[in-house]
């Protein structure tokens, strides 16, 4: 029987159509995480195509996202559960699980005013030109600390942030009060979830 | 806002990183007590040209930073298994 997940937020009044700036909590999708001296090696030879540098992250033929965060530490946002079976103590040398289910809430914006909002609470610069798609910041986020990913969401620039799950209601309220004035809105994952990580809410 | 380079993330505000400490070096496990009191419990805390540890906090990484510590401006920072500038 397939485990029960909960969300981390509650996400209040959805919007019943896209808006131009758009919120989703996409916390109840698959992600997990591999750190160590050896994960580089060891997820390579288990076939997924990595970022050469920290700090990039890129997209695989299945839609899911595999994002360098340092040397030796990979986040990976979608359905890697065959990654997970496939590790061993033994047959992965240096390479360890980091679980991200449990401890990050999965927040998209969506909207290509996104950076202009995100200006508003984060002090580095968002803006396409200079932080393109698949370009990683690991910084502060309304004080917390957060991990943005750049990428297309819904068929438009976006970003994914990843949070301590445990504030991460703080972090949404902050995020909805600084759309308003884009006419910004939260919408069901479901509405900018076709085109990110080949996977539904059912499989997450 | 002050800005200090991180080998990792690039440049952030200052307000992101904490600090860890002058850089020197651990005394062997068998040192005697007043060797690892001296390592642990002092600091030589004099003005000039410094190494010390500061972390990134977003990132949970540790790197050294070289600092003037008289007139606090930053003067390199670099990756712990790189050598020194």
């Amino acid at each position: 029987m397939a485990a029960l997940r909960k969300g981390f937020i509650d996400t209040g009044k959805i919007a019943p159509v896209l808006p131009a700036l758009a919120l989703a909590d996409f916390s109840l999708k698959s992600r997990t995480g591999f750190k160590g001296s050896g994960a580089a090696s060891w997820l390579a030879a288990q076939g997924l195509v990595l970022p050469d540098d920290p700090n990039q992250a890129c997209t695989d033929a299945q839609g899911r996202m595999v994002a360098r965060l340092s040397w030796g530490e990979f986040l990976l946002l979608g359905d890697f559960a065959g990654l997970e079976k496939a590790w061993s103590y033994e047959s992965a040398p240096m390479c360890f699980p980091l679980p991200r289910q449990d401890s990050h809430a999965w927040i998209v914006v969506s909207g290509e005013v996104a950076p202009k909002m995100m200006a508003k609470i984060c002090g580095i610069d968002l803006r396409p030109q200079v932080f393109p798609k698949g370009a990683i910041a690991q910084t502060s986020v309304a004080r917390l600390n957060a991990i943005i990913i750049a990428d297309q969401i819904g068929g438009r620039g976006g970003f994914h942030l990843l949070s301590d799950g445990s504030t991460s209601q703080y972090l949404w309220d902050c995020l909805v009060d600084a759309m308003l004035e884009f006419e910004g809105a939260p919408v069901r994952s479901e509405a900018l979830s076709k085109e990110t990580h080949g996977q539904t809410d059912a499989q997450g | 806002m002050k800005i200090m380079n991180c080998p990792l993330n690039g440049p952030r505000n200052i307000s992101e990183f904490a600090y860890g400490g002058e850089v020197k070096p651990v005394p062997a496990a068998d040192a005697p007590t007043p060797d690892w009191a001296d390592y642990v419990y002092y600091h030589d805390n004099q003005p000039g040209i410094v190494r010390e540890w500061w972390l990134h906090v977003p990132t949970s990484y540790w790197f050294v930073a070289v600092r003037d510590v008289t007139s606090d401006k930053i003067i390199a920072t670099y990756r712990p298994e790189e050598a020194p500038p």
